[in-house]
């Protein structure tokens, strides 16, 4: 790979992670924006992974515990989001049930894997291209928030179905675990700084 | 005078230092001219764009966004039939409906992620937007910008929207659907969002506020 551009924090100047202005490094506030100045973003690697185990606890019961409790005609039955999808596989409603086990299943599987391999490039013990790693971060940080489907699934049902004897439908704890699940991972992603794999690629160049 | 007749106004016309927030490259940066951006040259990352019209783009949005989401408010959203047992929900009535029924956490996820900030992002772009059209800012500006910027993420719209999507698929087989003018404000108020929040880049908004200010200042 040819050299890798000088940073601005090799230069002595700071971005501002707001509003992009570029500062003198012994700046502590942004002219521009009032924002706070660091050149890296503040005990990132900590706060990542502290967010990503939370969201991992948040994520066994989210697929364990029941998502929604229906009561149909006195017969109470729970559902959870693995049996969702199942159920709309034996309708042959192919789409839908890949959709759910994409979003609900899949995209934070594959987010709490990204954040690893992120965090593991960033600390070095893990080599990457660090393009590669930017299409990761960029993917991770857009895809986070779809996994919040489920929950307004949720929301939706329960607030429309309430039919007294015939029918009502209950929030289960798999709901709220699976919205913390979403919030904590989007904290996650979000306090991990790119640069610092990028960093990793410049050390060698400094004497 | 510039040659960048298509750029937007800046307090310094000179080329400028940008810093890429990905890789933290850093370079000097020419004004860009109407529908073009500018890309890391280390890594490719766009590090700003020049978008066509974009003040007057978001504005719009802004506002028909704002009007979306009140009549999302006050209209019903889905209205359904099982044997002539007819139920039907707005946005505030199934958060409210969530809330007494155990759903505390989903009712506050719901208003907050798809009310709340949805309303108040429209309401910090407009506050800047609007006055920016004839080049002038109220006060508070900058705080007001970072908290649109820091709202974007935590705006779920497009994502409730989905969820709506598969309720219906859920409920098709069960009972007779009716879409209301709440459901079409929704689907309304998604594509007016994107537009007001793609329609503009931060770099630009933060430019103009910057010259702004500098006009308000007492020479
Ligand atoms: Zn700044
Ligand atoms: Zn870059």
């Amino acid at each position: 790979m040819s050299r890798v551009r000088e940073s601005a924090l090799q230069a002595g100047l700071v971005g501002c992670h707001t509003c992009l202005k570029v500062s003198a490094a012994s700046q502590h506030q942004c002219d521009r924006c009032g924002s706070h100045l660091h050149a890296r973003k503040k005990r990132s690697i900590e706060h990542t992974i502290a967010f990503g185990i939370a969201g991992i606890l948040a994520f066994i019961p989210a697929n364990l515990l029941p998502i929604m409790v229906v009561t149909q005609l006195g017969v109470e039955e729970n559902s959870t989001i693995i049996g969702g999808v199942a159920t709309f596989w034996s309708m042959h409603a192919y789409p839908v049930a890949i959709i759910i086990f994409i979003a609900s299943v899949m995209i934070p599987g594959l987010k709490f894997i990204a954040i690893a391999i992120l965090v593991a490039a960033a600390k070095g013990y893990l080599k990457i291209d660090p393009q590669q790693a930017n299409r990761i971060y960029w993917l991770t940080e857009l895809v986070g928030r779809w996994s919040m489907v489920d929950v307004f699934v949720v929301a939706i049902l329960v607030g429309l179905i309430q039919m007294g004897n015939l029918m009502t439908i209950r929030p289960g704890g798999a709901a709220v675990a699976f919205g913390l699940m979403v919030i904590l991972t989007m904290l996650s992603a979000h306090s991990f700084d790119p640069r610092l794999i990028w960093d990793r690629l410049r050390i060698p160049k400094q004497p | 005078m510039s040659h960048h007749t298509h750029t937007w106004p800046r307090l310094e016309t000179r080329v400028h230092r940008i810093a890429c927030h990905f890789c933290d490259s850093h370079h000097l940066v020419d004004l860009i001219e109407e529908g073009q951006a500018a890309h890391c040259r280390q890594c490719g990352q766009v590090l700003y764009r020049n978008r066509k019209s974009s003040l007057a783009k978001a504005g719009a949005f802004g506002i028909t966004a704002f009007c979306l989401l009140l009549t999302a408010l006050l209209f019903p959203f889905i209205s359904m039939d099982v044997f002539g047992n007819k139920s039907s929900i707005s946005v505030p009535g199934a958060i409210t409906s969530l809330w007494t029924s155990g759903g505390t956490f989903i009712a506050v996820s719901m208003a907050v992620f798809v009310v709340i900030l949805p309303f108040t992002m429209i309401s910090c772009l407009l506050y800047l937007c609007i006055p920016l059209l004839i080049g002038r800012t109220l006060p508070f500006a900058s705080p007001i910008m970072c908290g649109f910027q820091m709202l974007q993420p935590w705006v779920m719209v497009e994502v409730f929207f989905l969820g709506a999507m598969i309720s219906l698929l859920k409920l098709v087989k069960l009972a007779e659907i009716d879409l209301g003018i709440g459901f079409w404000s929704i689907a309304g108020l998604m594509f007016c969002l994107a537009g007001a929040v793609g329609g503009i880049d931060k770099v630009e908004l933060w430019d103009r506020i910057e010259l702004a200010k500098s006009r308000r200042r007492p020479a």
